[in-house]
């Protein structure tokens, strides 16, 4: 076991604190699209930079992917990556109620990713009495090749990344968003200092 | 006079903090289990009075226990106590039978308030 990994407590501490940030999170997007988002228990699992390329650059029928820098106090920073699949494209117009000409499909997607990232991450930090700030939120172009680059560039200096996957299903609309945090290993490791200082109150 | 008190959370932490939330009187008859499952297995062999319910588990959920109690008929108190915060959700959860809906993370004085509420203390 390396300084990089959770332990079992630590792991189990992490995932309530996302839990709970998850839960509004999605409240926020049911809110806001008038229906039920239906929740998974998230997954969070080390990996290699390597793998990590080859994992998420392989995924099939992604339309585009949102991707936005975060940073809180005591080093912790990450990305939030939020994948859409290609057959949703359509109903994201219907699901927002915009008129055509509204907005365009790509400013639909930044509205929609950044309610669910903000939100989720200002809760997040809230539990671990911290704050976040936030770069612009960026989408990738739908070219095959743009996720694996912008990962390229990302990822160039990591080895290791915390990768935390969480699903959000709209039931009505069979509409799908992957919510994928990544956590470079330096900032794993002040995590780790965090969630020791939670977990020693219990 | 303390109930018999059992705890579902797929989370230990989770669990510790329902646990310490309780009264002091009732800490000492409480059973955990750490999934739908488990806890259906413990409700039907014993007779518990108040359960504290997670939504969001892995195999059977919270959903799932509530329709299990309801089938085997059980006279069980259940607050449920979730991050699933979404308003279709409680009114789901209470329609199943549930006595209270309780957003995580679970604070002392809402769930003594919710207990003395429905007078169980």
């Amino acid at each position: 076991m390396s300084e990089f990994h959770l332990t079992e407590d630590q792991q189990d501490c992490l995932q309530e604190i996302i839990n709970i940030a998850m839960g509004q999170a999605s409240d926020q997007l049911a809110r806001y699209l008038d229906t039920f988002v239906y929740l998974k228990v998230p997954s969070i699992e080390s990996i290699g930079a390597k793998d990590l390329l080859q994992t998420l650059s392989q995924q099939k029928n992604t339309m585009a992917v949102v991707s936005q820098g975060f940073f809180g106090y005591e080093g912790i920073r990450g990305e939030a990556l939020l994948s859409y699949q290609e057959e949703d494209s359509g109903r994201i117009a219907d699901l927002l109620g915009y008129e055509p000409d509204e907005l365009s499909k790509d400013e639909q997607l930044i509205d929609i990713s950044s309610i669910l990232t903000t939100t989720f991450l200002n809760v997040f930090a809230r539990q671990i009495d911290n704050q976040m700030s936030y770069n612009a939120p960026k989408l990738l172009p739908s070219v095959q090749n743009s996720l694996s680059e912008h990962l390229q560039e990302m990822t160039f200096n990591w080895d290791l990344a915390l990768k935390v996957n969480i699903s959000y299903q709209v039931t009505d609309y069979s509409f799908n968003c992957n919510m994928i945090l990544l956590i470079p290993e330096t900032a794993i490791v002040n995590i780790k200092h965090v969630l020791d200082r939670i977990l020693a109150e219990f | 006079m303390s109930p018999s008190v059992l705890i579902c959370d797929d989370s230990n932490m989770a669990r510790k903090q329902v646990l310490r939330s309780l009264p002091e009187q009732w800490k000492t008859s409480v059973q955990t289990a750490s999934n739908g499952a488990e806890a259906l297995t413990i409700l039907r062999d014993n007779s518990i009075e108040v359960l504290f319910l997670d939504l969001t588990m892995p195999g059977i959920d919270g959903i799932g226990v509530l329709q299990g109690i309801n089938k085997l008929n059980l006279n069980c108190s259940v607050f449920v106590i979730s991050a699933d915060i979404q308003p279709e959700m409680q009114a789901k959860v209470k329609a199943l039978g549930a006595k209270e809906f309780i957003r995580k993370p679970v604070k002392a004085d809402v769930l003594i308030n919710h207990l003395q509420q429905h007078g169980l203390l």
